[in-house]
């Protein structure tokens, strides 16, 4: 077994993919045709998105992010070795800014910022050594 | 769920057909009996039978929270049209509260719906039924509409007040929207969400009948019979085979 995706239900997949291209940097590896599916190129863990509907064709419940509330209890984090500057990006391109970049006591830069639908995202430096 | 890329087949979602007026038509193959679960929606639809092909009888459904049988000959048909939930004012203007679980048929149906009982229409049923399309649908709440959407994606697993939250108004106000344009609570519609997709779990999830109770977030077992005692009118674990599911048999309009 190992992690092959991590797939946000989102209400628009083409504007999050925009969106994340933007704020983070990131290269759209395809949008589905149907628009209800896109994967970012992150490499060999794909960072996907499918439609919030897509879950409901599929006999899922879920609870749709929203910026209003708290965030889910969980995050994707994006490794950088310059983390003031992907942060400052983040926010400029519309993401909330949670926590501005600090440095903790095992030597790693650690910051926050939620997405255009409110979910969490860590950018932080590589844990131990460059990324 | 991913997509692979190249996959062609046009995918279409529940939103999709919750979100647009559907055509349907039916035509029995043999006599029987089926088994209409209720969507809080309303249907227009023109029924002939076998014996006088002609001759269409205008149906209005109101927004249906039970479940009803429907008897037919073979060579019965329907056309209907699905209106989306929110379109129920449209059909039953004041009458709306009323009309919950009602059923208005022949003249009852042509005084609210004028164009079903034209008797000599262009291009047949399906043409007559499009024709009775609101025109204007500027009153549509997006309030109401974002709380169907999330009502459907949690599968009914929300509770009015934070379904109230999430959509930026009050309980109360929400509640009235439903009442207002849909002709049922809103706890009545969360209800019916959560009975379906715990149907389907059931149906073709694959899983044990304790397992869709508890996924489908109903506290036992005990809890999940009810609801299907009173949406379904079965019990979870006889399910009957001459079901109609709403949405099954539509084509776009």
């Amino acid at each position: 077994m190992k992690l092959g995706y991590t797939i946000i239900y989102v209400a628009d997949v083409p504007r999050s993919i925009a969106f994340y291209e933007a704020a983070f940097g990131l290269q759209r590896k395809f949008i589905h045709e149907s628009n209800l599916y896109g994967e970012l190129d992150t490499g060999e863990t794909t960072l996907a998105f499918a439609g919030i509907e897509a879950a409901e064709m599929n006999g899922l419940s879920v609870l749709p992010n929203t910026p209003k509330g708290p965030a889910a209890a969980w995050e994707v984090c994006l490794v950088t070795d310059d983390v003031r500057t992907a942060f400052d990006r983040a926010v400029a391109k519309g993401c909330t800014p949670v926590n501005a970049p600090s440095d903790k006591p095992w030597g790693q830069t650690v910051s926050y910022v939620r997405d255009l639908d409110g979910c969490l995202v860590e950018i932080a430096t590589p844990v131990g050594g460059s990324s | 769920m991913q997509i692979p890329i190249g996959y062609q087949e046009v995918i279409e979602t529940p939103k999709a057909s919750r979100t647009t007026e559907a055509l349907w038509s039916f035509r029995a193959g043999q006599a029987g009996t089926s088994v209409v679960l209720p969507d809080g929606r309303c249907d227009l639809i023109l029924r002939a039978s076998a014996a006088k092909p002609d001759e269409y009888i205008p149906i209005v459904t109101g927004p249906a929270t039970f479940p009803y049988s429907v008897h037919f000959e073979k060579g019965d048909v329907w056309y209907g049209l699905r209106m989306r939930p929110e379109r129920g004012v449209a059909v039953w203007g004041s009458q709306l509260l009323q009309a919950r679980d009602h059923v208005a048929r022949g003249s009852d149906a042509e005084a609210l719906i004028p164009v079903l009982g034209e008797t000599s229409c262009d291009g047949g049923p399906m043409d007559q039924l499009k024709r009775t399309l609101p025109k204007n649908s500027a009153a549509d709440s997006s309030k109401l509409t974002h709380a169907i959407d999330v009502i459907h994606s949690t599968g009914g697993r929300v509770r009015v007040e934070n379904l109230s939250c999430i959509v930026g108004c009050s309980p109360r106000h929400l509640n009235r929207l439903f009442c207002g344009n849909v002709g049922v609570r809103v706890k009545s519609y969360i209800q019916l969400a959560q009975f379906h997709r715990t149907l389907r779990l059931i149906c073709s999830g694959g899983i044990t009948l304790s397992q869709a109770a508890y996924e489908g977030g109903y506290a036992d077992h005990a809890h999940m019979t009810r609801a299907f005692q009173a949406f379904g009118g079965f019990s979870p674990s006889a399910i009957p085979e001459n079901l109609h599911l709403p949405g099954v048999f539509h084509t776009h309009v």
